[in-house]
């Protein structure tokens, strides 16, 4: 084989090995970690990669929650500031499995929108800023740092993330009107602390409830959800209607005889913890709205739901 | 049947159960007393350690909860005992907590957990933001989360900081937890005389050591508290419908050395599984769903030896049942494990099976086979 071959085949070889990343979006987990950080910020030690055995040694019983999502695998890193050695910024990159997974566990530890403009979603406070794109959720938390120094390490990062999944899909199905930013969460199991509801989205929205107090009409804002729930084919999702109905009947209470806008098989009641409720069924989803005090309130918002979900 | 594979199945089963820590023989009853059945699923309370507080024996572990209506349901069954911790969900955890007990927190007892650090302001710093989202001024317990050795429970900046948040009043009583290590640290635990908790996994897979550290810390006036009782977590939908998580929470509860223990549960149904079990006592039909359960989790799956002692009186081919559980299980291909369950008669030989009220058949590594064989049954029912 003549020198020139030998290039041309270890160009190819190159090309394709490249090329298997790009498309499979396999990235070796550790190459995430930035070696450099902004602002007299460095890496402290190697980079330390944890499995689903051995996660609890880092995150104690925190694993338990990742480990419901589908955790593949996460590396932990620490950088230290040259000017002040006891502060420090906590690095977390966990590989999810997929997107939706991603964003579940994203949405369990965010508190409120505040977006930094990372990844498919972001949220940067004083001192944690956190974000997922495809497969993965990264976490930062730092003793003292600035959310600069803390957002331009989370871009740098993104930027090394060749995963560019979508978000879930279900996210846009709720309606944008009263939602409150921030709210949409993703459950892998136990919607509502429901075992038969298995996996969904909740999101809270803001009810305004108007009471005269002292001849004044004052208006607060109250919170009630939406809710998704997802089963595999449309008759899972009778059954678990079936399972709320007795879940209803036994704890709480089911309206009898009223009209049923969303078709046959809504459940109207009230539930014992979650306040008014109404369930409806559409293909293999059962969609609700609870905790509203008008009904009509959350009988448009319900209706809204159903109309946008495909 | 003869005595010789009576006698062999009773050594199996004991073998089986010396696995489990325990002799077969003593440790279920069979029948309840009056007495207990009236006590059986209603809060049945402990004290922790020395610290005069009455908690319930089956408390709650707040970490997976899903909704919190899971905690209000666990406050009107009576369960009085929460365990949270600041850097649970980035403090998401903690205000659920918070928000749910508002208007109750003199009716409940409230244990938190902060990251121990080198700088003393952190670890303030941590507990004064646990405060503030749990709503509340001080929190009942306050543990170092995460010992990882003995020497972390001898560090006296730690013991200096966690007196200082008592005599603050942040904290009535203080303590820690351990995930690794367990044994000796409670151990040392116990020598120091500084704390007055700990939250460590225990459960049935357990060695004795632990169960013996355990008894020495409860000896030396600390409250222990048990956590991962579940040994896995509840994991039902993969056990052929089997479901152990009473008898595993039970097995934890007959030791009184633990004063509490604090599953993590997610949905409304686990903690009434889990609550239910208050007053009720181990039973023989608990013990063989661990053992399932243990073989379960150490993925014992029928290895084709050949080694079966004793033979089915109604010619159930047992080996080529369980070849179906090892290619479900073991080889992740159900395809084959069909093909199995439909070659011949067999479906109407695991009828036959499941009919059967005692098995003639061991296995020497003490695999349960008609437990087995009803799990492939419920699997591919």
């Amino acid at each position: 084989m003549t020198g020139r071959h030998a290039i041309i085949i270890l160009c190819f070889l190159v090309a394709s090995f490249s090329s298997q990343n790009v498309f499979s979006g396999t990235t070796p987990i550790k190459s995430l970690v930035p070696k450099t950080a902004p602002d007299g910020w460095a890496l402290r030690d190697a980079p330390e990669a944890f499995t689903g055995e051995t996660l609890f040694e880092h995150i104690d019983g925190q694993a338990d929650l990742f480990l419901q999502y589908g955790f593949k695998g996460s590396v932990s890193a620490v950088y230290r500031n040259a000017n002040s050695s006891e502060d420090k910024i906590d690095l977390d990159i966990f590989d999810m499995g997929n997107s939706l997974q991603a964003f579940g566990v994203f949405s369990r530890f965010r508190q409120e929108e505040s977006p930094a403009g990372i990844g498919l979603d972001s949220y940067l406070g004083d001192r944690y800023a956190l974000f997922y794109k495809g497969k993965y959720f990264v976490m930062l938390q730092a003793t003292d740092a600035s959310p600069s120094t803390l957002k331009r390490l989370a871009q740098d990062i993104e930027s090394r993330i060749s995963d560019n999944s979508a978000a879930p899909k279900e996210i846009g199905y709720f309606p944008k009107s009263g939602l409150k930013p921030g709210s949409i969460e993703y459950f892998p199991d136990g919607l509502l602390g429901h075992q038969f509801l298995k996996r969904g989205f909740k999101a809270s929205y803001t009810e305004n409830d108007a009471t005269k107090t002292d001849n004044k009409t004052v208006s607060e804002g109250r919170d009630f959800h939406l809710f998704l729930s997802i089963f595999e084919t449309s008759q899972q999702a009778l059954n678990a209607m079936k399972l709320f109905r007795e879940h209803l009947s036994n704890k709480g209470t089911v309206a009898e005889g009223i009209p049923m806008p969303f078709g046959p098989d809504t459940l109207v009641g009230v539930d014992p913890y979650q306040g008014k409720a109404i369930v409806a069924h559409k293909g293999h989803y059962l969609l609700g709205t609870v905790g509203f005090k008008q009904d009509k309130d959350g009988e448009q918002r319900l209706a809204e739901f159903m109309r946008g979900l495909k | 049947m003869s005595s010789k594979k009576i006698g062999r199945r009773k050594f199996i089963k004991g073998a089986s159960s010396a696995v489990l820590g325990l002799a077969a023989a003593p440790f279920w009853n069979a029948n309840l007393s009056f007495a207990d059945a009236r006590k059986a699923g209603t809060p049945q309370y402990r004290t922790l350690g020395e610290t005069g507080l009455k908690v319930t024996e089956v408390s709650m572990g707040v970490m997976n909860c899903s909704d919190p209506s899971v905690l209000h349901r666990a406050f009107d069954f009576g369960i009085n005992f929460y365990d949270t911790a600041n850097s649970y969900m980035a403090g998401r955890n903690e205000e659920m907590v918070g928000k749910v007990f508002r208007g109750n927190r003199d009716k409940i007892i409230i244990q938190t957990k902060f990251r121990v650090n080198a700088a003393a302001k952190e670890n303030r710093q941590s507990v004064e933001t646990s405060l503030r989202r749990l709503q509340t001024d001080y929190v009942d317990v306050l543990l170092g989360h995460s010992l990882k050795n003995p020497g972390d429970v001898s560090n006296p900046a730690l013991i200096e900081f966690l007196q200082t948040m008592k005599k603050e009043g942040k904290a009535r009583f203080t303590g820690f937890s351990a995930h690794t290590d367990m044994a000796a640290i409670l151990r040392e635990a116990a020598k120091s005389n500084s704390y007055d908790v700990a939250l460590v996994s225990y459960n049935f897979t357990h060695s004795n050591e632990l169960k013996e550290a355990v008894a020495s810390a409860a000896t030396s006036g600390i409250g222990v508290v048990a956590m991962k009782t579940q040994a896995g977590g509840y994991k039902a939908k993969d056990m052929g419908g089997l479901s152990p998580h009473q008898a595993a929470l039970k097995y934890v509860l007959r030791d009184r050395n633990v004063s509490a223990a604090v599953p993590g549960v997610t949905t409304i149904e686990q903690i009434e599984e889990c609550a239910a079990v208050m007053g009720t006592a181990l039973s023989e039909q608990d013990f063989d769903a661990l053992r399932q359960y243990q073989s379960h989790l150490q993925g014992r799956i029928c290895t084709m030896c050949g080694g079966c002692i004793g033979e089915c009186p109604h010619g159930v081919a047992h080996g080529d049942l369980l070849r179906a559980i090892m290619y479900h299980d073991g080889y992740k291909n159900d395809k084959l494990a069909e093909e199995v369950l439909h070659t011949g008669d067999a479906s109407q030989k695991i009828k036959q099976c499941l009919e059967c009220s005692s098995c003639a058949v061991t296995c020497r590594r003490g695999i349960n086979i008609q437990a087995q064989i009803k799990a492939v049954h419920q699997m591919f029912s």
